[in-house]
């Protein structure tokens, strides 16, 4: 059954798989010891003449503490084996160094990435600044903040990097769901979320919305293409100039960001 | 002198005061088998309007877009496009409200308030509920927030559309379905906290003479721990609601941060520095506790069928009744196991997994002690035992599957697919609902005073049982598959792409398991009124209300009732019969075993000759 997961290409995976596996197996085992024991019982102990009489027996104490204690060690068992992984996922203090942060901004209905541009540094945000030309919320006045390239519905990563994402969302809460990355996480307004990963196969993959976010949830898809280094890099140059490009072009109307094959937002405003 | 007020009182009603004793009797009525009758037949409405719904669904998941058959075209343009397609819109309210009418509309007021009315007083021996009027309150609560929930249909909007659990800021800047979605919620959270008082009452304080709490069948000590657990749960869904109802209607920010960026609505009202997140801890501190409230009924109904039809003792009956009490104190500290990828901080995740991982223990008790009772026994398998049976087998794949989403890693990634919607319904159609199956065949007969046809009962749980499963167990795969919950068209993304085929199998399957479902209503239709007349006892129950008449009059006893012992005593050596009803009495079994002896040793006699 197992067989049906999406392609992991991530390296937490791997783990969360043998979990999911590992659970699998306990499962099946239990569920065909308990249903053979039961369906034993429905042929054996069926009443077949009249006046036939049941054992009459009330229970026993040993048993009972038997079938208590087993479970109760089995399931901690994998709380504990769990908790390892979860933490090493989770946790903020185990978070690998990130080689690549990427901002992502969920909006009904579609997904907004960001990059810090050029010079590696993220512009301010504020949440008073947000609105739909400005997905973000970057402060108009920092200049950090202008060469910031953001994307629509297209996040780009390099491969056998470590990717921080820093979430939110603009409007309602929404869900970045990975599935070949075994990544997912609520996007909840007014609050950012940290999730990362780790891409070992270059391709391109999907990008869900897992979360209920109006009638057009089912819309919110994204491609994540994962990139050699070098594909990245150039990609990474491409962007970058053509922003560059159109920001240092003096022109009165905001530059729209000279996207690959999507329809950038404009990431800030030209003016120098 | 009661003899003389009460033919006074025939005489005075028989001209014009009829219409006004049939509303007494049948409409605003305060005795608690005509209360529970009016919520099983108003369930089961809601439970057919549920299941519309979800074949609409379906329809639209195996083929998306395309027409709804023989009715597309005459339902009202809000609903489908021109071609007679759902739309996303209505699609989304329709899944809002299939979960909602299944969950407060369908399987709690066929657990809670037909099991629980009908149930509680007879099986403890009392002459109904210890307050009437309140609990017919509780149940005119109920039919007028369904309507006020489904008006909806009828705003500009439509009906609620954010899923049942509703979560905020999605259900704060909604349509006015969403309100009306809330009050109804509301209304039915005040009927379920006045039938939870009365359990409570009912039960600690008029049971019969000599009955002790230990002497209660599984049945009245689940129904008596969910109304503890409704009245501890439900006043937060009330507070939840209330402030979800303002920051709709008066913009407050309970649940709004600032600055969101909303193009339906003007904003700037909302102050803000709300959190989304409070909504889910409250939500969930009142619906975790409510999925026991859907099953713990259902385990007692369980086990009083499996021990009657198996004709033995419960198997370990005290430690059943502390498993039931585990689960609901342990289940007011798991609510954050729907929360792990919420956004809320980590640690509070590995919390909540141990504390759920240690709540699938008492149901692993329960299971294992089911099983002990058929060891041995000798087992009937009339309609209501079929059911209960499989309501253990599937109660195990929905507590393991449970295991699954417990394991926090493993829900990251299954959180939000289909692998949860097959739990939510092997805990619910196949635990709960099967429970409902077996409980109201096992008590038509005392409901009614009529047996319902064995054969048809047969029917309709083989073609329940088979396509149920094939309807639910392949989710689990979809969910695997990582298709999400909730969404309109998997088609739009390639890697669900292959999962279309299963998708149709499962919408065919879920069409013959909706059908089935008038098969049962036939038969209960039907045999209410042509089944053939029952017995006091026809299942040879040791129960309080096996008693009482078949139907129980008015007042449900014509004996003077006193308890001698559990509710188990089957196949008891002390009785030359197999079981042994609750109020014999010492002396009075002696009587009945001599009799019996007696008749048996005639038999004997008579039968060389025959
Ligand atoms: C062994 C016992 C059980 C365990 C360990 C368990 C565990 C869980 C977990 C962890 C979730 C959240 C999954 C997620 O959203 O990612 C969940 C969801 C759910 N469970 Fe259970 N569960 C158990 C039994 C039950 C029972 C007995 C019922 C009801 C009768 C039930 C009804 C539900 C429902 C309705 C949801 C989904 C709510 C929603 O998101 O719409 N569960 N369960
Ligand atoms: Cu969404
Ligand atoms: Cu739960």
């Amino acid at each position: 059954m197992l067989d049906w997961l999406p392609e992991n290409v991530s390296v937490f995976g791997e783990g969360v798989d043998h979990l999911f596996t590992l659970i699998y197996y306990i499962s099946v085992a239990i569920f065909i010891l308990v249903n053979v024991i039961y369906v034993a019982f429905i042929i054996r102990y069926r009443r077949k003449r009249k006046g036939d009489r049941a054992y009459y027996y009330h229970g026993n104490n040993l048993l009972e503490f038997s079938w208590t204690a087993l479970p109760f060690v089995l399931f901690l068992f994998l709380a504990f084996y769990s908790d390892g992984i979860w933490e090493s996922i989770k946790y903020s203090d185990k978070t690998p160094n990130p080689d690549l942060v990427v901002e992502v901004m969920g909006q009904t209905y579609m997904w907004h990435f960001r990059y810090p541009g050029s010079d590696g540094i993220f512009g301010r945000r504020e949440a008073r600044f947000m609105g739909t030309t400005n997905p973000f919320g970057i402060d108009p006045d920092d200049p950090n903040g202008k060469d910031d390239y953001t994307t629509i519905n297209n996040l780009t990563i390099p491969v056998n990097k470590t990717v921080l994402v820093h979430l939110s969302s603009m409007d309602v809460i929404h869900s970045f769901f990975l599935p070949n990355m075994r990544v997912k996480q609520d996007a909840v307004p007014g609050q950012w979320v940290d999730v990362w990963f780790n891409s070992v196969k270059t391709g391109k993959y999907e990008i869900a919305c897992a979360e209920l976010c109006g009638s057009g949830h089912y819309l919110m898809r994204a491609v994540l293409e994962v990139k050699s280094q070098s594909a990245f890099d150039g990609w990474l140059d491409e962007q970058y100039g053509g922003l560059l490009a159109a920001l240092n072009a003096p022109s009165a109307v905001p530059a729209t960001a000279p996207a690959a094959q999507d329809q950038s937002a404009p990431a800030a405003s030209p003016t120098h | 002198m009661e003899a003389v007020l009460s033919t006074e009182k025939h005489a005075l009603a028989g001209g014009h005061a009829h219409s006004e004793s049939f509303i007494r009797h049948y409409i605003f009525s305060t005795d608690h088998k005509m209360i529970a009758k009016q919520f099983m037949f108003t369930a089961i409405f809601f439970l057919f309007i549920g299941g519309a719904f979800a074949l609409f669904i379906r329809w639209q998941l195996a083929y998306p877009g395309q027409p709804i058959p023989l009715i597309g075209k005459l339902l009202p343009s809000t609903w489908v496009n021109g071609q007679g397609a759902v739309t996303a819109e209505w699609y989304t309210q329709l899944l809002t409200m299939h979960g909602t009418i299944m969950i407060f509309a369908v399987i709690i007021p066929l657990l809670v308030g037909t099991f629980g009315n009908f149930a509680i007083p007879l099986m403890i021996g009392a002459d109904d509920m210890a307050f009437p009027f309140l609990n017919m309150v509780s149940f005119w609560l109920f039919p007028l927030a369904g309507i006020i929930m489904m008006s909806g249909f009828f705003m500009e909007g439509g009906m609620a559309a954010a899923g049942w659990t509703s979560y905020p800021p999605l259900s704060a800047i909604a349509s006015t379905g969403q309100t009306l979605w809330i009050v109804a919620l509301f209304l039915i959270g005040f009927s379920s906290i006045l039938g939870g008082v009365n359990y409570i009452t009912t039960i600690l304080n008029m049971r019969a003479p000599g009955m002790k709490m230990f002497d209660m069948p599984m049945t009245v000590w689940a129904v008596f721990i969910t109304a503890i657990i409704i009245t501890i749960g439900t006043p937060v869904l009330a507070s939840a609601l209330s402030m979800l109802f303002m920051d709709n209607f008066l913009s407050t920010s309970f649940f709004m941060p600032a600055h969101l960026t909303v193009a339906t609505r003007d904003m700037s009202r909302t102050a803000g520095g709300g959190q989304p997140l409070l909504w889910q801890h409250l939500f969930w501190f009142y619906s975790h506790p409510a999925v026991y409230i859907m099953i713990l009924p259902g385990m007692g109904v369980v086990s009083d069928v499996l021990a009657t039809f198996s004709r033995k003792p419960l198997y370990g009956y005290k430690a059943m009744v502390f498993a039931i009490i585990a689960i609901a104190f342990l289940g007011i500290i798991v609510w954050g196991h729907h929360m792990f990828q919420s956004g809320m901080n980590p640690l509070l995740g590995t919390t909540f997994m141990v504390s759920t991982m240690v709540i699938a223990v008492p149901s692993a008790i329960k299971t294992f002690n089911w099983l002990g009772t058929m060891w041995r026994g000798k087992m009937e398998f009339v309609t209501p035992m079929l059911n209960a049976v499989a309501f253990v087998s599937m109660f195990v794949i929905g507590g393991l599957s449970g295991i699954f989403m417990a394991s926090t890693p493993v829900d990251v990634f299954i959180h939000d697919t289909y692998f949860i919607v097959g739990h939510i319904h092997y805990v619910l159609f196949g635990g709960s609902l099967f429970a409902i199956f077996a409980g109201l065949h096992y008590w038509f007969p005392k409901m009614s005073g009529r047996m319902y046809n064995e054969r048809l009962g047969k029917l309709h749980f083989w073609i329940t049982f088979i396509s149920f499963n094939c309807t639910f167990f392949p989710m689990h795969i979809l969910g695997i598959g990582g298709m999400m919950r909730r969404i309109y068209d998997p088609t739009v993304y390639d890697f669900l792409k292959p999962f279309q085929p299963m998708n149709e199998f499962i919408t065919i399957s879920a069409i013959v398991l909706g059908f089935a479902q008038f098969i049962l209503v036939y038969n209960l239709l039907h045999s209410w009124f042509y089944g053939k007349k029952a017995k006091r006892n026809p299942w040879r129950a040791n129960t309080l209300e096996w008693q009482a008449p078949s139907p129980p009059p008015h007042g449900n006893f014509d004996t003077e009732l006193r308890v001698y012992r559990g509710p188990y005593e089957y196949s008891s050596p002390d009785s030359v019969q197999d079981y042994l009803p609750q109020t014999v009495s010492p002396e009075e079994l002696q009587e009945q075993n001599e009799r019996h002896r007696q008749r048996l040793a005639q038999q004997e006699h008579a039968q060389p000759v025959a």
